[in-house]
């Protein structure tokens, strides 16, 4: 039998606190959310006065919404996997040239931002003004050569950006693959043919479909290429459906909420067959060790392999920066330049203009406190779910890693509903958004301080504490210098992630507290597309420099560790 | 040593993880300035029993007491977090924090405990001392072999004076010969400091060398309590028989028609062996051990009538320090090591054991 700890400890009362923060965080939106949902009387009673299940029945009426959200979601995920797959293959296990530098840059789109491509997508594939398009039709073309606008232009910007995440997903499993499993089939006598599919291709195969159903939970949830390439043909997914019911006049709460509902149980469901997937898979190869891969000579086929690799950093990187630049120096953009039209005016204005300055002044300021508040509640939370063994930390740890599996969209619409009736008026404050980027942001500063913590020899801080000192000390003394790296790192991804926030903030900000990504999509459908272009290249500025300390950081502390 | 209280109890002390039971109900008490050593393989409990007297593991039940008084005690609802212990401990890792110097790593302790500077310094340069460590003083630990980071842990351990030292398998990431020699240097340690400590090894030699007493575990119970001498020469059991060094089991039935001398006869089909019982119960089948080094073979038949058997040489391996030979003796196969020139294979010889090497076991 257990007894309960009498003397209440530092760590447990810290516990007890950090536990309380986050199930408020997190719950509290989440309830509202269901409340919402559940309400079929008057809408604008609170508490409501019904409960019921009808707003779900009433989801029924949006047939095409789910089609939309279903073909959009399925082609990106499919065009993904394709590029995560070629691309992992090509570069961990063939000899195409430059492997190196494309293991590099390869994630790059990730921190590009699918808003930024689908901004500079838009510029050159819409049917009419698409760059592409104009030189299409000069060339001789009729009508257009791509239409970016459609369903699959949609899934084609998602799949690029989304493409980085499924290349490091599943260039990991083939890279965490002992060769040797490999050569053993050889050595036994089996073909080429026959290794590749009796072993290869069985090892390989749980992790891509572990990224397949991953990616595919992503799309769901993803909102900004939708919302910039779908608006303008009236083409509704479910985030931006419910986008468009909670920001129209008058609003349908309760269909919002039920449909948000809805995606997230879809999504939840996903991502619990994911980790299955995942734990079920993993013990024939993810043994936690790196190993070298083998690596195939293809022969001439490498310049092939080649040019794909740079195809696909053309259309995600190269391409999306170009054109946004290009339109940005341009009076009116088009696909043909003129000396006369060039002018620097976007940028001076985005630096002079009161909206872009205020929105990008307070999304420095919210990066600022969000990366600084939320390195050190995630920084205890991770002690306390990984290190302290209190009773209750898994239960912390699944508080915790929950707004992972609800978009951001549909976490700020229960969280817009549950703080519009907080005794302490914070709607439409920045202080509103504080508190959203920190409970957002929870599984994303847990996962790389824990990830730095786990790396971290329990008994360093076990023997602090043999030598007499207390909590306060041990964690002052032996675990935040041992945790530095990771806290920098946590503190930069933060910092990055806020200054990009779109699916919150869009949702949440009044009209005295503008953040940057909402604005620049504000800028995009209202104001002219020059200037948004000019907004979208200062804040990749922003994020690339945060990004390169990010690097450097990371790179110092991992070979500190391996020293 | 006269008779003084004990430094360290341990009673009835249980530990679940979840709902798995790791220690299962283990009392024992250690003398003022002995060394009490938990021998056991792995996953018998012993590094969870330590750990538990360390305070970093939270017990289901039991009492642990420090000079008398308890710091856990699952009837008074005590449980003394383990900074609140004195206690110190030297960890199979060694533990050795990264980001500060030799002495940093050594003065820890002594900071904690407010000590005044020339204090700190002049305790740490005699620590490093007395593991002959001073002229590593500002090194950064990472660029310390293995062997330096274990006499930086023990100076560390030591230099506050704690009332009791716990040691987790210190020794069981050196190699072979470094471990040897640290060894001796840690009992030496030990005895000019006068620390209670316990320690926890699954080595056997190292049990035996640096113990006044052991302390055997398994599965979560102990196996056996007595000083090394006894451990090895008096094992109650088939297990401590066999985990302390080898031995072979003989099994047979009781002739008390035969027990001639205070020895005790055992019938099997290699013929009749004598043993000695040290006052345990016999019963009608019982069964003896013996070491394997204390069997002996020979080519001729020698003198006496107690204890020879032909028997067949089945292998004889030479294994460096000693050869090992395997014998068939009626319907069983014995395990014999020695210096002695192996055998030719199959030929037969005479083996022989002295009475008193022969321990019946409890079973």
């Amino acid at each position: 039998m257990r007894f309960p700890k009498l003397s209440f400890s530092a760590p447990a009362l810290a516990g007890a606190l950090v536990a309380i923060v986050a199930g408020l965080l997190v719950l509290y939106p989440v309830a509202f959310l269901l409340q919402a949902a559940l309400n079929v009387g008057d809408p604008e009673a609170r508490p409501p006065t019904e409960y019921g299940l009808e707003n779900f029945a009433g989801l029924l009426a949006y047939p095409q919404i789910i089609l939309n959200t279903l073909t959009v979601s399925f082609a990106a995920t499919v065009m993904a996997l394709v590029i995560g797959f070629l691309m992992a293959w090509i570069i961990t296990r063939t000899n195409v040239p430059g492997r190196r530098f494309f293991e590099q840059v390869i994630v790059v789109p990730y921190y590009l931002t699918p808003l930024l491509g689908a901004l500079a997508w838009s510029l050159l594939g819409t049917p009419e003004s698409g760059f592409l398009n104009q030189v299409y039709r000069a060339l001789g073309g009729s009508e257009y050569l791509i239409n970016i606008n459609s369903p699959y232009g949609i899934a084609w910007v998602m799949a690029l950006f989304e493409g980085s995440v499924a290349f490091v997903m599943i260039g990991a499993v083939m890279k965490s693959m002992d060769p040797a499993l490999e050569e053993a089939s050889q050595v036994m006598g089996a073909s080429r043919l026959r290794t590749m599919l009796r072993i290869t291709l069985p090892l390989v195969l749980p992790g891509v479909l572990g990224a397949a159903v991953f990616v595919f939970a992503e799309m769901l949830g993803s909102f900004a290429v939708a919302l910039v390439l779908g608006l303008p043909d009236r083409y509704y997914v479910v985030t931006t459906a419910i986008y468009q019911l909670v920001q129209q006049y008058p609003p349908k709460i309760p269909l919002a909420a039920a449909m948000g509902t809805s995606l997230f149980v879809v999504m939840f469901v996903a991502l619990f067959i994911y980790r299955r997937i995942i734990t079920a898979g993993s013990y024939v190869t993810i043994t936690g060790k790196a190993f070298r891969p083998r690596v195939n000579d293809v022969g001439r086929l490498r310049y092939l392999l080649l040019a794909i690799c740079v195809f696909y950093l053309l259309c995600a990187v190269v391409l999306p920066l170009l054109t946004l630049f290009y339109a940005s120096i341009q009076q009116i953009s088009t696909a043909f330049p003129k000396l006369s039209n060039f002018t620097t005016e976007h940028f001076y204005k985005a630096f002079t203009m009161n909206a872009a300055t205020t929105a990008l002044g307070n999304s420095l300021w919210l990066a600022l406190w969000t990366a600084t508040l939320g390195v050190t509640l995630m920084g205890l939370i991770s002690w306390i779910v990984y290190r302290s063994k209190l009773p209750g930390a898994s239960v912390i740890e699944y508080i915790v890693m929950f707004p992972q599996s609800v978009p951001r969209l549909i976490f700020a619409f229960g969280m817009m509903w549950a703080w519009l009736i907080f005794p302490i008026p914070i709607y439409g404050t920045l202080w509103l958004l504080l508190i959203a980027y920190l409970t957002v942001f929870l599984p994303l500063g847990v996962r790389t301080i824990s990830g730095v913590m786990l790396q971290i020899d329990k008994s360093l801080e076990e023997c602090a504490q043999m030598c007499g000192a207390g909590w306060g000390y041990r964690i002052r003394t032996v675990t935040v210098p041992l945790l530095w790296p990771g806290l920098i790192a946590a503190w930069l991804l933060l910092f990055v992630a806020s200054i990009r926030e779109l699916g919150a903030s869009i949702l949440l900000m009044g009209p005295h507290s503008k953040v940057i990504t909402p604005a620049i999509v504000e800028s995009w459908f209202a104001s002219s597309t020059e200037l948004t272009a000019a907004m979208a290249l200062i804040q990749t500025l922003v994020v690339a420099i945060a990004v390169s300390i990010l690097m450097a950081v990371t790179r110092r502390a991992t070979t500190h560790i391996t020293d | 040593m006269p008779d003084r209280k004990p430094h360290i109890e341990v009673e009835n002390l249980e530990i679940h993880y979840g709902d798995v039971p790791a220690v299962r109900g283990v009392s024992f008490s250690v003398q003022p300035g002995e060394q009490l050593t938990l021998l056991g393989p792995s996953g018998c409990g012993k590094t969870t029993t330590l750990r538990a007297i360390a305070g970093l593991e939270q017990p289901s039940a039991g009492e642990i007491r420090i000079g008398g008084a308890p710091v856990y005690s699952s009837a008074q609802r005590v449980n003394i977090p383990a900074e609140k212990r004195g206690l110190s401990m030297v960890f199979q890792s060694y533990a050795i924090w990264p980001h500060m110097t030799v002495f940093e790593n050594v003065a820890y302790g002594l900071r904690v405990r407010r000590e005044s500077r020339e204090a700190i310094a002049e305790k740490v340069e005699r620590a490093l001392d007395m593991v002959q460590m001073r002229a590593f003083s500002g090194r950064g630990a990472s660029q310390l072999s293995g062997g330096q980071q274990q006499r930086v842990a023990l100076a560390r351990a030591f230099v506050f004076q704690p009332s009791v030292l716990l040691f987790d398998e210190p020794l069981s990431n050196l190699d072979a010969k470094l471990r040897a020699d640290m060894r001796i240097e840690l009992r030496e340690l030990q005895h000019r400091l006068g620390i209670t400590s316990v320690y926890v090894t699954h080595d056997l030699e190292e049990a035996l060398a640096m113990s006044d007493h052991i302390v055997v575990m398994r599965d979560g119970l102990i196996a056996q309590v007595g000083s090394p001498n006894e451990i090895y020469n008096r094992p109650r059991n088939a297990f401590v028989a066999d985990f302390i060094g080898s031995a072979n089991l003989i099994r047979g039935k009781h002739r008390a028609d035969l027990d001639t001398d205070g020895l005790i006869a055992l019938e099997t089909p290699g013929g009749v062996v004598h043993g000695v019982a040290h006052g345990r119960p016999v019963g009608a089948d019982i069964t003896f051990s013996v070491r394997t080094v204390h069997l002996a073979l020979s080519p001729q038949k020698p003198a006496g009538a107690r204890n020879v058997w032909p028997v067949r040489i089945e292998r004889s391996v030479f294994q460096g320090d000693f050869s090992q030979t395997i014998v068939l003796w009626g319907d069983q196969r014995l395990v014999i090591r020695g210096t002695m020139e192996p055998l030719a294979e199959g030929s037969e010889a005479f083996m022989t054991v002295e009475p008193r090497r022969v321990v019946l076991l409890e079973e």
